[in-house]
């Protein structure tokens, strides 16, 4: 059972990450309009290249 | 608060007015607060603070005192002042947002991960479990929830030391007691090696309440989206011109009366003014909702807010920004709202008492055990908090509210204030305006008169002919008669009065009654209508009318069926609106209202004990819209309109009213269901929790459970529910009809 001694940590640097990932997906404005992308399928112009 | 727009500051010489939003405040004591600490400053005159809408309204003397003051006192009350509108007012928002988003993210991450070591300590409670691996579960629980506390729980903390420093008890004292109390009980159990941990409970807490305040957020927020257009209207800057030919760009709050501006192409009119050119063409959208333009004559008032959309103008202002019919129709919605909030003072009262019966239990029951037994004090005083905790209260509403919002917004009505949909639940009668609400801006002729040989026919046909080339609202009117047999050449417009052409070889003139006797020499007996007359006299009388709006007579007789009240008030002709009236089935439609008439209509219906629901459009709605309990405008309706009003109807159809109507019904139902449980549950819970029957960390599953119960069962607000055979909405919108769920 000594391998818990690792894994705890293990998940708490995975739970940093994923911390992480989260506010940086929230600073970079992902989340600021998340009703846009479904509405964009719906207008005529032409997605940027 | 620079790239404040000119309607939500105005300054004279001698009074000056703000309005400002105010976050932070959560209650009544808040507003309290923020009234006195800048009633305080002298030179202020007035101040008033709403909790419902976060705003703030100050009028000032410029020379006592000035803004950067104002806010100053604000921030040291311990808020924070935030531009209304504009550039800044949306990044505030979007920051707001963000934060929120970030602080839910980050609790309900550590709420799985501490969920997940506390579990393994609850099975080891029973099994059994090494102690350091239990110890060492501890600490990584302690880890999780530290950040959790200090980040995601930091409003519960910050809201109630505020709290506290003005000696008042609001929503947040218990939550932050609940939650520093689980963590340092958790945390020197931790370190001691021994007793209870609830990391656990501080996480969970904070992660539900959290949602529920971000819901609240995200509707207030919408609701401020719609001042904004008002506010992007008038200009940062105007051109002056002045005596020596030469130009200045002022702001439109320096304007005075008599000074003469030039407009360019496309920008908004600042200020009431007179034209000083020969014609103008002009669209008054912002106040009235009509897109088509309108042609102005020379020395016409042109009202601040139009847009001019033909060539560059010159113009004589008529009075300063602060006194244009702009703004004191702004000023007056300002008001309106800033003396609204029936509900919110209410429901403050109830919080206030049931946080101190709350506090309470909990030292009562934490003083009673640590008589008997000092080590379950902490446990039943901290199983009594969580119990208390209102959060299936704070979520019962807001969860239901969302639900149902989602169901109107699929049906076409936007919910734009917090409290709309319980009050339109409790609406006894509708009063709805004539034009725009009930007609579809597609105007019709109605031939009144015809003298002469010419048939009904003709006659439409040459004046179709001459107003063919025409931007004219009323030459619309006349399209569906035009014919390529009749064509009117050498056309001239005569701007306001009326269009000459000839037709077939003869003279004609279409227009009002002066401008077309100068050709004819006849006058009608009846005033009104567009004449039409040739050199051989009066030839025919039009009447134009608007179409009405598609299902309009349908959604009359479902506001009847739902036991509503329906009146039409309206500022156009009395014997128009009672045939409109006639038609839809309408028994009460008054005519000639002028605005403070239908305010007046309203408030009497509203003190003989009615709760109006008011439908309208027009910039002259704008202050009877915030007078009614409820109000309702149209997307195509003015700006103004839409930032007074509660609900905004995006599709034509009146029907959704009435499926509005429902849905809020079922919503009250729904809240009052969720609100029993909680309290039945609260009653059943905390003698249990006192009595030390429940360790806190069932008391956590169980208030979890409650409010889980509470979401779900507002979830079942959100699938619009099948009434029997419900018509159609409008022929172009089958999808928005309610469909059977499975």
């Amino acid at each position: 059972m000594n391998i818990v001694f690792l894994l705890i940590p293990l998940g708490l640097v995975l739970l940093a990450a994923a911390i992480w990932a989260l506010f940086w997906a929230v600073n970079s404005g992902q989340y600021d309009d998340i009703e846009e992308a479904g509405r964009s399928v719906l207008e005529q112009d032409e997605p940027p290249r | 608060m620079s790239g404040a727009q000119a309607h939500a500051i105005w300054s004279g010489a001698e009074t000056a007015h703000a309005v400002f939003s105010v976050e932070g405040m959560r209650c009544a004591s808040c507003s309290r607060a923020v009234s006195l600490a800048i009633g305080q400053l002298p030179g202020v005159s007035r101040v008033s603070v709403n909790v419902a809408t976060q705003r703030a309204v100050v009028d000032w003397d410029p020379r006592q005192v000035d803004l950067p003051r104002i806010l100053a006192a604000v921030t040291a009350a311990g808020f924070r002042a935030a531009p209304l509108a504009g550039e800044a007012a949306s990044g505030t928002r979007r920051l707001e947002r963000r934060l929120a988003l970030k602080r839910i993210g980050l609790a309900g991450l550590g709420m799985m991960q501490t969920m997940m070591f506390v579990y393994c300590l609850y099975a080891g409670g029973s099994h059994g479990i090494d102690p350091h691996i239990a110890q060492y579960l501890k600490v990584a629980g302690m880890l999780v929830a530290t950040p959790v506390l200090l980040y995601s729980g930091a409003p519960f903390l910050r809201g109630a030391w505020s709290d506290l420093r003005r000696r008042t008890l609001g929503m947040d004292v218990p939550v932050a007691l609940a939650l520093v109390l689980a963590y340092g009980a958790s945390v020197v159990n931790t370190l001691r090696g021994t007793g209870e941990i609830y990391f656990d409970s501080v996480t969970m807490f904070i992660f539900f309440l959290l949602a529920g305040r971000f819901i609240e957020m995200t509707v207030r927020q919408r609701n401020m989206s719609a001042t904004e257009a008002l506010a992007h209207s008038l200009p940062a800057a105007v051109t002056r011109l002045k005596d020596d030919g030469s130009t200045e760009r002022i702001p439109p709050e320096r304007v005075a009366a008599g000074d003469r501006l030039s407009i360019p192409r496309g920008a908004v009119i600042p200020v009431d003014v007179e034209l000083a050119e020969p014609e103008a063409r002009v669209s008054e959208s912002l106040l009235t909702g009509e897109s088509v333009p309108i042609v102005k004559a020379c020395g016409a008032t042109v009202l601040g807010g139009s847009v001019n959309i033909g060539q560059p103008i010159k113009v004589r202002a008529l009075r300063g920004v602060g006194d244009s019919m702009l703004a004191h129709i702004v000023q007056l919605l300002e008001r309106t709202q800033a003396e609204r909030p029936r509900m919110a003072r209410a429901a403050d009262r109830v919080a206030a008492w049931f946080v101190f019966v709350t506090v309470a239990l909990a030292l009562g029951s934490a003083g009673l055990w640590w008589m008997i037994s000092p080590a379950r004090a902490v446990s039943a005083a901290l199983a009594v908090l969580v119990v208390t905790c209102p959060c299936a209260l704070s979520l019962a509403t807001p969860a239901a509210f969302a639900a149902a919002t989602a169901r109107l917004a699929k049906l076409g009505l936007l919910v734009t204030r917090p409290d709309a949909l319980e009050r339109l639940a409790a609406v006894s009668a509708v009063v709805l305006d004539k034009t725009g609400t009930v007609t579809a801006g597609v105007p019709a002729v109605r031939v009144t008169r015809i003298q002469g040989d010419l048939s009904r026919a003709e006659v439409l046909q040459i004046a179709a002919a001459l107003e063919r080339v025409c931007d004219h609202p009323i030459a619309t009117a006349f399209r569906p008669y035009e014919t390529p047999e009749r064509v009117a050449v050498d056309v001239r417009e005569f701007a306001g009065r009326g269009v000459e052409g000839r037709v077939n070889g003869r003279l004609w003139r279409l227009g009002t009654a002066d401008f077309v006797a100068e050709l004819c020499g006849e006058r009608p007996v009846e005033s009104g209508g567009v004449l039409l007359g040739g050199t051989a006299g009066l030839v025919a009388v039009f009447a134009i009318s608007e179409g009405l709006r598609p299902a309009a007579a349908n959604a009359v007789r479902e506001l009847r069926e739902l036991g509503l009240e329906v009146i039409m008030a309206s500022g156009d002709d009395r014997s128009v609106v009672r045939g409109v009236g006639a038609e839809l089935g309408i028994a009460e439609a008054y005519g000639r209202l002028s605005p403070a008439e239908k305010l007046a209509l309203v408030r009497e219906r509203e003190a003989a004990g009615s709760r109006v629901l008011m439908v309208g459009d027009g910039i002259n709605d704008g202050p009877v819209l915030a007078a009614a309990s409820v109000s309702c405008a149209l997307a195509e309706g003015s700006a103004i309109a839409q930032s007074a009003a509660d609900l905004l109807l995006l599709n034509e159809s009146l029907t959704t009213l009435a499926a509005a109507i429902r849905a809020a019904r079922q919503m009250r139902g729904v809240i009052r269901q969720n609100l029993t449980w909680s309290f039945f549950y609260n009653l059943a819970a905390v003698p249990l929790a006192a009595a030390g029957l429940i360790a806190p960390w069932v008391a956590a599953i169980g208030m979890s459970m409650s409010s889980l119960l509470v979401v779900l069962n507002s979830a079942r607000l959100a699938r619009p529910r099948a009434t029997a055979a419900t018509p159609s909405a409008t022929p172009l919108q089958p999808s928005l009809v309610a469909r059977v769920g499975p």
